[in-house]
């Protein structure tokens, strides 16, 4: 159904710009109108919003550089969706204050286990980290977060002699809470990486 | 012919109005005043069409009086055919007097609210256009789109798993979004014709926000294969990819110049602060919004080029509008993400109201705010296309 009806809203397109002027006692003219309602193409001639005060001077440029990691590339362990085990690194989730994504001295120690068990383990795994935040934020500004978040564990977990390429990052903003609440003992527990295990199939 | 003084004066004040007459040539003053509630009286349609009219005309910031506290009348009929005259109050005479055939009594109501709009706030017409958004279901998103005012709604994604802001590429012909239905975010391409759909983007790591330019060349976007969530632009085959920004903290929200020369976007470096970067490459520049508190978000530049609307908030949102190079920002709405209508006036933007998200529209100079018709479920992330 979706097709059809979209095929017919969005192509077709309306005439609407009647040119009936000075017509006070005639017959009114009649304006042709799709079956669809159509849509005008017309660019905006729009009229200025609210009254608002001029530019205020600009800041100097922002240049700082970020940690030098390679994430252009990832292992093909992470290619046609490896298994995914959430159960190995559930203790080692770690948390993160609001509007920050700066590893807290308090998870560091949950980063080294991870960080542990590649060292010691096969070389044909890989880690997702799923970066979250909780609902304080507009969505495209917490998917960034969320990223940025996940990023930091890739780089802590990387110093700590992971290959890089085994590290893949994920976010999902906002959308993926483990608790509902909406006070700061729910939006504490969804500032968070989340470790998965990946293994290829 | 009767000049209404109250509306003029107010806009006067509000700087709404520009008098360039010079010293030694009578003022002529022909402004449509534009930043008052306009009374208007509505009389001769009924159900449907009658319906159509009141919310149109309330959503650019009218009021539907009785007739002898209307500054306009508007009279018609809908036998078979929606037919009606605009005609200020006091005039023995109308301005114009119109019919609308073929389509639906709804289509024709919002036609004839069209002209009434154009000729009494002077805006480009919004009444048949569209939007995109995000649906919300328990723990899934998907794509939809509707009319402006919500009717018409059709869910376009069936993935079962999470989407992010649609954005239309212009003339309406297809949207892009991020998905997650192949496990870490992908950029696709969604042909609203032919309804297929096809991977504009897949970087390693984030492949977020992605924003068409207005002349339909160049894409924005938030990548990450760097390093660091940083803006991005590429030509719209794919080719020609370029890094704008380089920070360390995450760079979000990416919002097109109508020249498409500039991407205003958000930047976190303590607090999330609005910034501007050209197209062609140099540093990043802060816009500054004087009196805005908190975090600075989702921007979105309205499509004359004067104005920036954005969020500021963390967790109760406020919705702002100030001027595109900085300045003094005007607080207006409690909401989030806001998205400007073709008319440069309208704003469609999302609010939270018992857990859940609805889509709200907001006439910038009145403040007047009217929900758009909602379908079940959480909708956010709105997109007007243009």
């Amino acid at each position: 159904m979706k097709n059809k009806n979209l095929i017919g809203m969005f192509l077709l397109s309306a005439a609407l710009a009647a040119g009936v002027t000075g017509c006070k006692h005639k017959t009114p003219m009649t304006t042709p109108i799709p079956d669809n309602g159509g849509r005008p193409t017309a660019a905006s001639s729009a009229q200025p919003g609210p009254g608002l005060g001029e530019s205020a001077p600009m800041q100097p440029p922002i240049n700082t550089q970020p940690i030098a990691l390679d994430t252009g590339s990832y292992s093909n362990l992470f290619n046609n969706n490896p298994n995914e085990n959430r159960e190995q690194f559930k203790a080692d989730t770690i948390y993160f204050d609001f509007d920050s994504s700066t590893i807290k001295a308090s998870e560091e120690s949950k980063l080294q286990e991870v960080a542990n068990y590649f060292k010691n383990n096969s070389k044909f795994e890989g880690l997702i980290i799923e970066g979250n935040c909780d609902e304080r934020g507009t969505e495209k500004y917490n998917l960034s977060l969320g990223e940025r978040r996940a990023l930091a564990a890739r780089e802590y977990l990387a110093n700590l002699g992971v290959d890089a390429h085994r590290l893949k990052t994920v976010t999902y903003g906002a959308s993926r809470p483990v608790e509902s609440g909406h006070d700061e003992s729910a939006w504490k527990k969804n500032r968070r990486d989340d470790f998965v295990l990946a293994t290829p199939k | 012919m009767k000049i209404y003084y109250t509306p003029i004066l107010a806009a006067v004040l509000l700087g709404a109005c520009s008098l360039a007459a010079r010293a030694d040539e009578t003022p002529i003053i022909i402004q449509k005043p534009t930043s008052y509630v306009m009374p208007i009286s509505v009389s001769g349609f009924e159900g449907e069409a009658e319906s159509v009219l009141k919310f149109d005309l309330s959503v650019l910031g009218m009021e539907v009086t009785p007739p002898d506290k209307a500054a306009y009348l508007v009279s018609g009929s809908q036998n078979g055919r929606v037919q009606g005259s605009l005609t200020p109050a006091g005039s023995d005479h109308p301005l114009w007097a119109r019919a609308y055939a073929g389509g639906s009594a709804r289509s024709q109501a919002h036609a004839f609210a069209n002209d009434i709009v154009k000729e009494i706030r002077g805006t480009a017409p919004i009444f048949q256009t569209r939007i995109a958004f995000r649906a919300q279901q328990g723990r899934t998103t998907e794509i939809a789109v509707s009319d402006f005012d919500g009717y018409n709604p059709a869910v376009l994604t069936h993935d079962g798993t999470l989407v992010s802001g649609p954005c239309w590429i212009p003339g309406g012909r297809g949207l892009l979004y991020t998905s997650w239905k192949n496990g870490g975010e992908e950029i696709l391409e969604h042909n609203l014709g032919t309804g297929e759909r096809r991977v504009f983007a897949n970087h390693p790591g984030a492949n977020l926000s992605p924003e068409v330019s207005p002349d339909g060349q160049k894409v924005a976007m938030i990548l990450s294969r760097n390093g660091s969530p940083n803006l991005w632009v590429c030509n719209f085959d794919g080719g020609g990819l370029k890094q704008l920004t380089r920070t360390r903290d995450e760079d979000s929200c990416p919002t097109w110049s109508p020249d498409s020369r500039e991407i205003c976007f958000v930047c976190r470096s303590g607090r999330a602060e609005l910034q501007k970067v050209s197209v062609a490459g140099g540093p990043a520049r802060a816009v500054r919004m004087a009196g805005v508190y908190g975090n600075v978000t989702s921007p979105d530049w309205s499509p004359d080029g004067k104005w920036l609307a954005f969020t500021s908030g963390s967790g109760s949102f406020t919705i702002w509008v100030g001027p595109a190079g900085g300045g003094d920002a005007q607080k207006l709405v409690a909401g989030e993400d806001p998205c400007w209508a073709p008319n440069s006036r309208t704003i469609v933007f999302s609010r939270r109201v018992n857990n859940k998200r609805i889509l709200c529209l907001l006439d910038v100079p009145t403040k007047r705010v009217k929900d758009v018709r909602q379908i079940s479920g959480s909708c956010s992330e709105p997109s007007w296309a243009r």
